[in-house]
């Protein structure tokens, strides 16, 4: 090898100066409510066959863990596509605020779906998002209700 | 096709500052990010290709580990972006620009299969992912 110190070591210079990439960011909170799957149209009999334990009358919880992407230009300036710092300010005050201790069946409407299954708690999640961030920021959106289980929603669908 | 990834770890020190900015700027933007500090980074590679009908493997992931420690974790790891690495003198050590500069080292090396993700962990909490200028669809 020419030259062993890696620190000599040049970096391409084709990385350098043309437009700015395009890269996606994501940064991932949490927040712990409480649920209870049970869709008011159906009868107890068939909300406990179709949703099962999650069905329980009391209630259970979980540990969200929530994923935010937003795919941009990175900044010729920051070096950034997101000041990471304004996004949390936003979550938290779209989201955590609202959803962190909480019952979710408190904060579903009626239009947002049926009853609070993850899916439908990401789908809120997007459009309040969405809303909040400049237009087509918002790229892809990733709830987990435990380790095991997760839904993804991204612009222009699902697949790549 | 198939996607495979490998996934490595290196730790470097950086701070964040814009030298055509203030001083008072700069903290109002990057905040204690212009302190001197450091991270324990995970690199995921995915690459993609076909699996060779001789062994099965769409690459030898011996192989492609020693093309990311040579290009990229020799380069970086226990190192101070600012300092040691001259991309950084005119770029701001981001995870976002990291990644492209990641994507400019492994690409031209690989030569059986196409680098399709690079996505750098900064810590649990923030990550980035870059598909080269092509962009994800490929």
């Amino acid at each position: 090898m020419a030259n062993a110190d890696p620190r000599a070591r040049e970096v391409p210079r084709a990385a350098r100066g043309r437009e700015a990439p395009v890269v996606e960011a994501t940064r991932a909170y949490q927040f712990s409510a409480a649920h209870r799957l049970d869709n008011p149209r159906f009868g107890p009999a068939e909300n406990a066959r179709i949703y099962g334990r999650c069905n329980n009358p009391n209630g259970h919880g979980h540990t969200y863990r929530l994923e935010v992407t937003i795919r941009g230009p990175v900044s010729p300036d920051t070096g950034w596509v997101e000041d990471a710092q304004r996004l949390d300010a936003l979550v938290r005050e779209r989201v955590l605020a609202r959803f962190d201790r909480a019952s979710l069946d408190d904060l579903i409407a009626p239009t947002d779906g049926p009853t609070s299954t993850t899916e439908v708690v990401a789908g809120l999640l997007w459009r309040l998002l969405d809303g909040a961030l400049p237009a087509g920021r918002l790229h892809r959106l990733r709830l987990e209700e435990t380790p095991n289980n997760f839904f993804e929603l991204e612009r222009d669908g699902v697949g790549r | 096709m198939i996607l495979l990834t490998k996934r490595v770890e290196f730790c470097a020190a950086h701070r964040y500052a814009n030298p055509r900015w203030t001083e008072e700027e700069n903290q109002r933007v990057f905040g204690k990010c212009g302190n001197e500090h450091g991270h324990n980074y995970v690199l995921e590679v995915t690459v993609q290709g076909e699996p060779s009908p001789e062994t099965g493997m769409v690459m030898d992931l011996k192989g492609l580990k020693d093309i990311i420690t040579e290009a990229v974790v020799d380069r970086f790891d226990h190192m101070h972006l600012n300092r040691d690495v001259p991309y950084f003198k005119e770029k701001i050590p981001t995870p976002e620009n990291l990644a492209v500069v990641i994507w400019e080292l492994l690409e031209p090396r690989l030569e059986t299969c196409t680098l399709h993700r690079i996505r750098l962990y900064e810590d649990g909490t923030f990550f980035v992912d870059y598909y080269g200028q092509r962009g994800p669809q490929g």
